[in-house]
């Protein structure tokens, strides 16, 4: 992996110059978050879950060596063999080890952000292994050689015609079909036979349950509960933080998990495993990879709460309008800006300056991360690694490249949406001043918000963009 | 130090919060109690599932025939289904792979969701042969209701007896090219419910 910074301002500048990517993308992402608000106000109980799911998380935590323990004990109880792994590196090898010894060399998978933090496609195919994802976003993005642009929707940044054009490539139909259902059957028919013949299936896993020994998959397509049921080997890999202490932990997280997602009540499938099916072997692999070092951080460990909806990247103006390759990793958005910094401080060190600090992102969370606040954080972090002037060029990139866009810009603050023709004062105020004066107001974007909301909503918001909006 | 051992005592050593600042809140049911058939076949029409009406003198293959009535394939789960072929039959995935309605009965459904509950009991082991087929039918009891997903992890056992324990919310579905929405992804086409007593 290169270390060199990550060209965030520039690759999003380069996402802007086209206009119908950039305003689907824009579009789509706050439509996402329309829907996850409707969800929220059907559901009167929704900030008690919020404060539920954020204190399980952090109880959970706060005790992870012990439930990790403990679950491992359940899991093997029930015939699971439970493996452990240090690093992204430590964890391909255990999955080419237990492939190696079913002789196996076809790997088939659902979706899971891990196994792209791992590296682990890079690391099986040169060993003989063929990989195959067989979600249809991270297929298509396997296909054209990008990461994952979205933690949900991993190919949201490409219109249809993206995709015909590759399935033209690797699947011989049509370059020029216009209609998705087409290109989603394209799949769906280019899948079956190596879902068939596949011989390990691989999957993730949303929640680990220490009381009983399981983990919960949720997905839509219905190709996790192929992948894993169809070949004899099941291989799951769990990051260690994604644990839960009990069963009924579950009702909690899985009632706002797909809400704050995609705005729908639950996922198609949410499959519970807990042990190996008849005749068949499960493994699953609990993978540290920075997790520990993150724990063992007073500002950021609360970030380990995260349980990967994507709502903090829906809501994100700078996300939504710069598109997830231009942040170079495998996690983008806000959940990106605050965790990447802690696999490669480095490469990473742009991330927390694409962020307006509006604070959107922490509102939307289900388990109540301080994301605005990490970030902040993590900026001054990096000026302290930095030299200032590192840091002064970063901020001015993105200013400069988005207040160069006099077009429609997004400002969301608990709810209350507003379409703005100008960037908001505090926006600018922010960009060019990350610290310093900012550190004196208690609740900065707030008050700066609001004022500036009372202020102009008469004037720069019209009927249009509300329906817009 | 194994790999095991390096982790955890990393995570004992280094890690910020502490047991005695965060106590884990005790188990609480929220939300909406109703456990009505309206707000199940609500929740279930809203994920893209449908109910099958079973009219006077209809029998439950009826139900299923009207449905699908040009299908050739019909594989049973169930007593009340003669089908073409039971689940038991089943030998090869490429044998299921051809299969075109499977019908199942369901331990119960959570009104919520308009989810309903499959394991390794109701699917005889075949676990990966249900999600081949094309369609789905699914038997479900008026009397197996539960409210919500607190309710549901509460009362249900089967999360707890369950190797595999899957909670399906209308057919398989993607939205991941430009955001439309399409039903019947990877897995079935379509989920179809017949109630029964
Ligand atoms: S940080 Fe919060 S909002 Fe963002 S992906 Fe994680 S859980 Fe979702």
């Amino acid at each position: 992996m290169s270390n060199k910074p990550v060209k965030h301002a520039q690759a999003a500048a380069e996402f802007l110059e086209d206009d119908p990517h950039r305003l689907f993308h824009d579009e789509r992402l706050w439509d996402m978050r329309q829907k996850r608000d409707q969800q929220m106000h059907g559901m009167p109980e929704w900030q008690e879950l919020r404060d539920r799911a954020s204190r399980i998380k952090e109880h959970t935590l706060a005790n992870l060596p012990t439930y990790l323990e403990q679950f491992e004990e359940n899991a093997r109880r029930n015939g699971i063999h439970v493996h452990w792994a240090r690093d992204g590196a430590e964890h391909n090898r255990i999955v080419a080890e237990i492939m190696g010894k079913h002789d196996a060399k076809s790997l088939i998978k659902s979706k899971s952000m891990i196994t792209d933090e791992c590296e682990m496609r890079e690391y099986l195919e040169p060993r003989g292994i063929t990989v195959t994802e067989t979600d249809l976003g991270e297929r298509i993005q396997q296909l054209d050689h990008q990461l994952p642009s979205h933690v949900v929707v991993p190919a949201v940044q490409k219109l249809t015609g993206d995709v015909a054009k590759i399935f033209a490539k690797y699947y011989g139909t049509d370059p020029n079909i216009k209609d998705p259902h087409e290109l989603a059957e394209a799949q769906r028919e280019a899948a079956r036979p190596v879902l068939l013949s596949g011989d390990t299936g691989m999957t993730g896993g949303n929640f680990i349950v220490a009381e009983t020994g399981g983990f919960v998959v949720c997905t839509n397509e219905g190709n996790a509960d192929l992948s894993s049921n169809l070949p004899n080997v099941h291989i799951a890999t769990l990051g260690i933080e994604r644990l839960v202490p009990r069963v009924e932990d579950l009702g909690v997280f899985v009632r706002l998990l797909s809400r704050s997602a995609l705005g729908s009540p639950i996922t198609q499938y949410t499959t519970h495993f807990r042990g190996p099916r008849k005749g068949g072997e499960m493994h699953v692999i609990l993978v540290d990879n920075g997790r520990s070092d993150r724990l063992a951080m007073p500002q950021f460990w609360s970030s380990l709460k995260c349980i990967r909806c994507g709502a903090c990247m829906n809501t994100c103006p700078v996300y939504r309008r710069s598109g997830g390759q231009s942040y170079g990793s495998v996690y983008s958005g806000p959940i990106g800006a605050i965790i990447d910094p802690t696999f490669n401080a480095k490469k990473f060190s742009t991330l927390p300056f694409a962020s307006t600090m509006n604070g959107s992102c922490s509102n939307v969370c289900p388990v109540e991360i301080n994301i605005h606040e990490q970030i902040y954080d993590w900026r001054r972090v990096l000026a302290e690694k930095h030299d200032i002037p590192f840091v002064k060029r970063e901020i001015m990139k993105m200013a400069g490249r988005l207040l160069a866009q006099p077009r429609l810009y997004r400002v969301s603050i608990e709810g209350t949406e507003v379409a703005l023709k100008t960037m908001p004062r505090f926006v600018l105020y922010n960009y060019l001043n990350p610290w310093g004066k900012h550190r004196e107001l208690p609740h900065p974007v707030k008050e700066t918000f609001n004022s500036w909301y009372r202020k102009n909503r008469l004037k720069t918001s019209t009927k249009k963009e509300h329906e817009s909006a | 130090m194994s790999a095991r051992n390096t982790i955890l005592d990393k995570l004992r050593r280094n890690r910020v919060p502490r047991e005695d600042d965060y106590e884990l809140p005790p188990v609480k049911i929220l939300g909406d109690l109703d456990k009505s058939i309206e707000r199940f076949e609500k929740s279930l029409q809203l994920m893209g599932g449908e109910v099958l009406p079973q009219r006077d003198g209809q029998t439950i293959e009826d139900v299923v025939r009207a449905r699908f009535p040009n299908t050739t394939s019909i594989c049973s789960a169930v007593p009340e289904v003669e089908g073409t072929l039971k689940i038991t039959d089943l030998k090869t995935h490429e044998q299921s792979n051809e299969v075109d309605v499977m019908v199942v009965r369901s331990p119960f459904g959570i009104a919520e969701m308009g989810s309903i509950f499959l394991s390794e009991v109701e699917l005889f082991d075949h676990l990966a042969d249900v999600h081949l087929a094309q369609h789905l039918v699914v038997l479900l009891s008026r009397e197996e209701l539960t409210a919500n997903m607190h309710t549901a992890y509460r009362e249900r056992s089967e999360f707890k007896t369950a190797f595999y324990g899957v909670l399906m919310s209308g057919p398989s579905a993607t939205a991941d090219i430009q955001g439309v929405l399409i039903r019947g992804a990877q897995g079935v086409r379509t989920l179809s419910l017949i109630w029964t007593s």
